[in-house]
Order: structure tokens, then C-alpha cells, then sequence
């Protein structure tokens, strides 16, 4: 994975948090992440180039205005002083993966806007690793999503819990997780066939051609262990990095209010006020909506044929 | 009307198994290799400006370039060339690398996989180091956020820092592209590129895809300002290769 710095621009040695998201049902942790990036002010640092990424580019996704720098699909950034006119004036299109940060809040953010080609998960996830560790990051968070056709149990507040896992204990539990009032993910379990079977391929006991019999009937457990959250988490933790996921359940559809909902756990989590982020006083509760937000789900319906 | 169970989901959705970490890896293909011709001068390998053609448009009008001299190819060797003629010629499945009178010219008349997307840039730029990179592509409607109307004419440009902040923009008089909506494929592969490498790129996308006469007028008179002189179309330009989703013979039965 190849990494290059914006011109003017460091990595700071003082946001110890990184914070990424996890490809999932609704892309809920890529919305996550892009309301941080846009309602913590953070600037871009620089540009991932990593091979198992499909390639996207676009103009600025934060705005005010759409300004025309180009944006990676994986892009780091960072926040200097809330909310800076460098920021509003800097025109930024993206690559498909962008480092951010915000000094401000000590974060790190991680914006992946592309997918990882199909098979490759575990390899982008073990650069991922690799690069995350080599830039001194000492806490990975991890936000994603989960389809709610697998919650087994439903109750009224299904919607609004966030679950977690964490690296702090083996049975992926954080006593900081529950005093918050995360839930852990009750279907982790480190001993399970594909989650051992992860961690094996993550620490590089064994490589993705080795012999294990992944045709057997998949069973309920078997869906979180698949998923790319899980193989970020399984390659950071064999770097020795602390990890967290946030999670939450969410079906396809507008996930809009999932990442409200995701944010907010984060904020939580790193001890953040949201209504404090961006010092912006017209920000609705703090969170400042991305630019790109505007058309996230297409243009409005033609209402000439009316 | 389309399937809603079965039509494909916009391009922000995920199929199950593009997220599943256990689907197995791609079979590894040998990397994509520029052949240049040996007696090619520094100048083409370091040229001021190199234009790649990617959009059945810019395809049509790059071979209406008089006066270019066939310098070299780009071979993928996944892509057979069965098929293709001994001369080159606008309509093989191939990638064709020109000399100008200072520049190069690059037609990219064959399919490139998202997956080999960046290793072609890769190769294509680390092949040939120029000072500005011009990327002529087409917008996909299924990754634009805004409206387009099959009878409209968009062009907007897409640019690296180091071309923004340049005093002067090669390309002028364009909107940016609008925020929200991506380009993919193989020109962001090339911009992103560009951008790694911290050089000047600039990558230029139009709607419709297809070779239009009001589309070849804009990259014609893109190219002319370039200070590339065009000539008049032979009637052929429908038969272009120009492999960007747009081609009506992308398929080996007709090879």
C-alpha cells in the first residue's frame, strides 16, 4: 500500500485514533465517516493507494462548494481548530482512499469510497494493518453496518442499539463499551470455525488457499465472520493495535439516519460532543452534512410528468 | 420495466459476495507491458503532453489526427488479438500508442477490467513520464447523481492538485465534475495515478458516450486548442472501437 502526503501536510504524532470504516449493508460506515470527516473539519493529509482497491475519483465530497480537488478512494485527513476557512475555500476532488485527520480531536479518519476486488479482503486488510501500525496508531475504530434480516431477536429497540467488539478481552468484550451502553455482538466468538480461521489467515499461520472446508452448510454464525469489518478487526488485533467495532443493524435503503446513528456511538466512544465538533454555530446539533450528501440517492424525481 | 428483484443496484450497493472475505481471490494475471519502439526519441518518452483516448468520441477524433506516427502498444495478455489487422487501425482491439508533433497520443480501443485498472495506469505512466497527462473518458450514467438527457451534451473535468494549482489549466472553460457523482474505470485509474505521482493530470468526461457529432465537435475543438489540427471524418467514425461501455461489438464472436 502506497502512501503519499499532501504537499504542506504531516502526520501528527498526536492523534493516536484512527477511525475507518468497514464496508457493509447500506455503506452506513462510509456515511459514518464522511459526516466525522465533514462535521469535525478535517483535512486531507493524503492519498492510499492500495492494489486491491477498485479505482474512483470525484470532486470534493465535504464542500461548502464543490470546488474541484481530486479525491482517492482512500484518503487520510485532519481537523486543525474546528471548522477552517482553508477547508471551505481548498478545492478537493477525491481519490478512492483518503487519510484525514483532526488534530484538534486527536483523529485520525480513514475514507475508503470504493470497494476491495472480490477475494481480496484479507490481503487489503493486512496492508491496512501494516500501514495503520507503521504510522504509530495505537486505537483502531471500525464502523460498519449489519444486515437486521439476521437479528435473531427483535425487540423495540432493535434499531437503536450499537453493538460492539472489541480486543480488550478474547470474548470481545470492553467493560468501556458497556458502560457507554454498547451491547456486545453476541455471535462473536474467536473460536468459531471461520472467525479462528480469520485470525489463522490475519497472523499468517496459514494463506487463503490452505485447506479448510468452507463448503460446508454455512450456518447463521458463519455471516459476521464474512464480512469486511471482521477481517479489518481480525488483521489489526494480530498487529497488536487495540480495536473496536461499532456496529448497528440497518436494512437497505435510506441509511442516512444509520450514520447519525453510528457517528454518534463514535463520538461517544472517543469522548467527542457532537454539538461541539465543528464550533460551527449554525451546524444542527453540531453534525455538518457533507456536500456530497445532496444527491447521495439521485437527483429529485422529474416532476414534469406531473 | 426493469426487475426490481433482479435488475442490477446502483452502484453504492454491495452484492453479497462482493463483501464476503472468504470468496476466493482472482486467478493472478501477468502485468500489462508497454512496447515502445526502441528508436523512439527521449521526447516521446518524456513528452510534455500525453493524451489518452478512452471514450468512443475521443477515439474518433484522436484518429482523425493527421500525420501521427505509430510508436508503440500497450498489450494486456488477457485480451487475444485475434481478430485485429496487420496495420493498426481505429477499429482493433488493441492500444495504440502515437507520436504527435511534440506529444503523445495514446487510443485505448480495447475493455479494461476495474480490476486491472491500475496496473494498466501504472504501466502506461511508468512507460511514459510526461509532464501533463490529458484523459479523455465518458461519464457512466449508472455513477452520475444528476440528470442527464440522452439528447444533452455534459463535459465537466476532474483535475490533480499540482494541475489546480498550476498557473495556467490545460484544459479551460470546463465545469468541475459535480460533487457526489464518480468516475471509474480506467481514467480515475490514470488520474489517481497521476495524483500518486504528484503530476499534472487532468482527466475530461462527456455524456453521452457514444460518438456524436456534438461530442467530437467539443473534443475536436479541445484537441485544436491543444494546437492538434483535425481532419475531416471519413463516414467511419460509428465504427470506432472505442471500448467504454458504449460499443455495440464488445463481445469475441464478432473477432
Amino acid at each position: 500500500m502506497e502512501f503519499a502526503l499532501e504537499e504542506g501536510r504531516h502526520l501528527s504524532a498526536d492523534c493516536p485514533v484512527l477511525l475507518l470504516p468497514g464496508l457493509s449493508i447500506g455503506n452506513v460506515g462510509q456515511l459514518a465517516v464522511d459526516l466525522l470527516i465533514s462535521s469535525t473539519a478535517a483535512k486531507r493529509v493524503g492519498f492510499l493507494d492500495a492494489p486491491f482497491l477498485l479505482p474512483c475519483v470525484g470532486n470534493d465530497a465535504y464542500g461548502p462548494e464543490p470546488s474541484g480537488l481530486l479525491s482517492l478512494p482512500l484518503e487520510l485527513l485532519k481537523s486543525i481548530n474546528g471548522r477552517s476557512v482553508d477547508v471551505c475555500t481548498d478545492p478537493s476532488s477525491y481519490l478512492p482512499f483518503t487519510v484525514y485527520e483532526s488534530t484538534q480531536h486527536a483523529l485520525t479518519l480513514i475514507q475508503q469510497r470504493s470497494p476491495v476486488v472480490k477475494g481480496m479482503m484479507v490481503e487489503f486488510s493486512k496492508e491496512m494493518a501494516d500501514f495503520v501500525s507503521s504510522i504509530g496508531k495505537k486505537h483502531i475504530v471500525i464502523l460498519s453496518s449489519l444486515d437486521s434480516g439476521r437479528l435473531k431477536k427483535i425487540v423495540a429497540s432493535s434499531d437503536m442499539q450499537v453493538y460492539y467488539i472489541s480486543s480488550v478481552n478474547s470474548d470481545g468484550t470492553d467493560a468501556e463499551c458497556e458502560r457507554l451502553g454498547f451491547k456486545r455482538l453476541e455471535e462473536y466468538d474467536s473460536t468459531q470455525r471461520r472467525w479462528a480461521y480469520l485470525n489463522e489467515l490475519a497472523e499468517g499461520k496459514l494463506v487463503q488457499d490452505d485447506e479448510i472446508n468452507l463448503e460446508e452448510e454455512l450456518v447463521d454464525d458463519d455471516y459476521y465472520p464474512g464480512l469486511p469489518f471482521a477481517a479489518l478487526l481480525s488483521c489489526c488485533k494480530a498487529k497488536g493495535l487495540k480495536v473496536t467495532c461499532l456496529l448497528c443493524y440497518c436494512s437497505e435503503g435510506d441509511n442516512i439516519p444509520d450514520s447519525f446513528q453510528l457517528a454518534d456511538a463514535a463520538c461517544k466512544l472517543l469522548k467527542l460532543t457532537p454539538d461541539k465538533l465543528s464550533g460551527d454555530a449554525n451546524a444542527q446539533g453540531g453534525w455538518i452534512v457533507p456536500l456530497s450528501w445532496k444527491t447521495v440517492y439521485g437527483p429529485p424525481p422529474d416532476m414534469s410528468l406531473f | 420495466m426493469e426487475d426490481v428483484l433482479t435488475e442490477t443496484p446502483p452502484p453504492s450497493r454491495f452484492f453479497r459476495e462482493d463483501l464476503d472475505n472468504f470468496a476466493s481471490p482472482p486467478p493472478s494475471l501477468p502485468p500489462p507491458l508497454v512496447l515502445l519502439n526502441p528508436n523512439s526519441s527521449s521526447d516521446h518518452l518524456r513528452p510534455p503532453l500525453l493524451i489518452i483516448a478512452l471514450s468512443a468520441p475521443s477515439l474518433a477524433v484522436l484518429h482523425r489526427i493527421p500525420h501521427k506516427v505509430l510508436i508503440g502498444a500497450l498489450i494486456l495478455p488477457e485480451i487475444p488479438l485475434a481478430g485485429n489487422s496487420l496495420e493498426p487501425s481505429a477499429r482493433d482491439r488493441s492500444c495504440y500508442v502515437y507520436a504527435g508533433e511534440s506529444q503523445v497520443l495514446v487510443s485505448v480501443q480495447l475493455p479494461v477490467a476495474d480490476e486491472r485498472a491500475r496496473a494498466v495506469a501504472k504501466s502506461l505512466l511508468g512507460g511514459i513520464q510526461a509532464e501533463r497527462v490529458l484523459i479523455l473518458d465518458s461519464i457512466r450514467s449508472q455513477n452520475y447523481r444528476g440528470r442527464l438527457a440522452v439528447d444533452e451534451t455534459l463535459a465537466f473535468k476532474l483535475e490533480t492538485v499540482e494541475e489546480r494549482n498550476a498557473e495556467q489549466h490545460l484544459v479551460r472553460g470546463l465545469d468541475y465534475f459535480p460533487s457526489g457523482s464518480v468516475m471509474d474505470g480506467l481514467g480515475a485509474a490514470i488520474i489517481a495515478e497521476c495524483q500518486m505521482r504528484r503530476a499534472k493530470g487532468t482527466l475530461v468526461a462527456t455524456w453521452p458516450a457514444s460518438a456524436r457529432s456534438a461530442e467530437m465537435t467539443m473534443f475536436g475543438s479541445l484537441l485544436n486548442d491543444l494546437g492538434f489540427p483535425i481532419s475531416e471524418s471519413d463516414g467511419n467514425d460509428d465504427f470506432v472501437a472505442g471500448y467504454s461501455g458504449s460499443s455495440r461489438y464488445d463481445s469475441d464472436l464478432y473477432t
